[in-house]
């Protein structure tokens, strides 16, 4: 088996919050958090680097008590994947198929839910968006979430529409 | 490579240090008036938490400079932050700039930038950003009973408890869309929590003229997602944040919808809580 399909879950540079159904990750490097559902929690957290896809598939069908298909780790490996959740790119196994026709095939066969991975950046300047008071436009510039960038209204020091 | 403007070397310089929730702060300036309306302006900038401390090491160092054209200029830890014609303008930058420091680096709190009010023993929170009316919906429900904890920081302890930060409310909509006027609680006809209150429900929400009200009850993990932008240290400490986050979405009920109009919004989310929050 080549390598690349033992997939394993990157641990630097993450802080992590174990919930009951799903795992929250924060990415010191990017400032993205990332929540993973059940079922793309289970596929990261036994991407250990000894198990591969087929061994995944198996852990998981254990633990959820129906089958598993494989193709549903590899829809939650390629997210992990662009994630960047793994320590190397995996390759790419689904192939021939567009993400959509795999989810739509899983989706029907699979009593467990498809693996998600949700993200969102954390404010890209803390200092600049929690507040939109501004002296001069170019105060504005830097406030990304304010409602124009570019227009200060000096009489209310704040960023307006 | 932008290089920014350093603070200049004064003749004359005025200076005053105070601590905030254990961040350390410095402000100096050539004006000794400007300065001092800055420091008279302290106790409404942190409510009830601060102390001038004139011996501590600052680890944050402002100074505002004026010069004869009475061009102002704000420098933070010796570069140029931001310049201006208006003292007003930037007082009221400054100020906000002087919280958000405190916010970021407060000492074993949590500051969600977000309104908060008590009801019925617990606290309902709702983050939000500037000009999502924060403050509109907080004057409505202190109308309608609710104690007032504050309209801009949620401060969260390491217990997930909320904790008052009673600025006056900065009411946008009594004047003119983008012209704040500052209000107290008690001029509203309410009364101020003095006590830390555990969170019973937190609302993600959005005005949008018109728009249906349809509460989704968010997963723990989802709700700590839609949290994380309004979490002011969430890049200068992520883990004790999201430790604290995670005891909030443990005990209380997360709920996302768009909202209408404030008055007409209040009854449903008086409803959302009864039939959720035990």
């Amino acid at each position: 088996m080549n390598n690349s399909q033992i997939p394993v879950a990157r641990k630097q540079g993450l802080v992590v919050q174990e919930m009951p159904e799903e795992v929250l990750i924060y990415d010191l490097d990017t400032n993205k958090a990332h929540c993973l559902n059940k079922t793309a929690a289970l596929v990261w957290k036994s991407c250990d680097g000894n198990n591969s896809v087929a061994d995944i598939t198996k852990s998981l069908e254990n633990g959820f008590g129906s089958r598993v298909e494989e193709d549903l780790v590899w829809l939650a490996i390629e997210q992990l994947n662009a994630k960047d959740l793994l320590t190397e790119n995996v390759a790419r196994r689904i192939k021939g198929q567009t993400r959509r026709e795999v989810i739509k095939k899983i989706g029907f066969a699979s009593v467990i839910a498809l693996p998600i991975v949700a993200s969102l950046a954390a404010p890209s300047s803390v200092m600049a968006t929690a507040s939109c008071a501004c002296t001069s436009p170019g105060s504005c510039v830097a406030q990304t979430s304010c409602p124009n960038p570019n227009n200060c209204n000096t009489v209310a020091g704040q960023c307006i529409p | 490579m932008n290089i920014k403007k350093k603070a200049p070397c004064l003749e004359r310089r005025y200076r005053f240090k105070f601590d905030s929730y254990g961040v350390k702060i410095a402000v100096g300036s050539n004006s000794g008036e400007f300065l001092q309306k800055i420091k008279d302006h302290l106790p409404s900038i942190f409510p009830n938490c601060f102390v001038l401390h004139s011996r501590l090491k600052p680890k944050h160092d402002f100074l505002i400079t004026v010069n004869n054209d009475r061009l102002y200029e704000l420098y933070k830890d010796g570069e140029l932050m931001t310049s201006g014609d208006s003292e007003e303008n930037m007082f009221k930058f400054f100020c906000s700039r002087l919280r958000l420091t405190v916010a970021e680096f407060a000492v074993s709190r949590v500051f969600l930038h977000a309104g908060v009010v008590g009801w019925k023993g617990k606290a309902i929170v709702f983050p939000a950003q500037s000009f999502q009316g924060k403050s509109t919906l907080v004057a409505e429900l202190i109308k309608r009973g609710a104690l007032y904890l504050s309209d801009e920081y949620a401060v969260l302890d390491e217990n997930g408890l909320v904790h008052p930060f009673p600025k006056t409310l900065s009411l946008r909509e009594m004047v003119d869309k983008y012209e704040q006027t500052e209000y107290s609680a008690t001029s509203l006809g309410g009364k101020t929590s003095s006590a830390p209150l555990p969170v019973g429900m937190v609302l993600i929400t959005q005005f949008e003229p018109g728009a249906k009200w349809e509460p989704e009850i968010l997963s723990e993990g989802r709700a700590i997602l839609e949290i994380v932008p309004h979490t002011i240290p969430i890049r200068h400490d992520p883990e004790f944040s999201l430790r604290v986050l995670n005891k909030i979405v443990n005990r209380a009920i997360i709920a996302k919808s768009k909202r209408s109009e404030a008055k007409g919004f209040i009854d449903l989310l008086f409803e959302l809580y009864e039939t959720n929050v035990k």
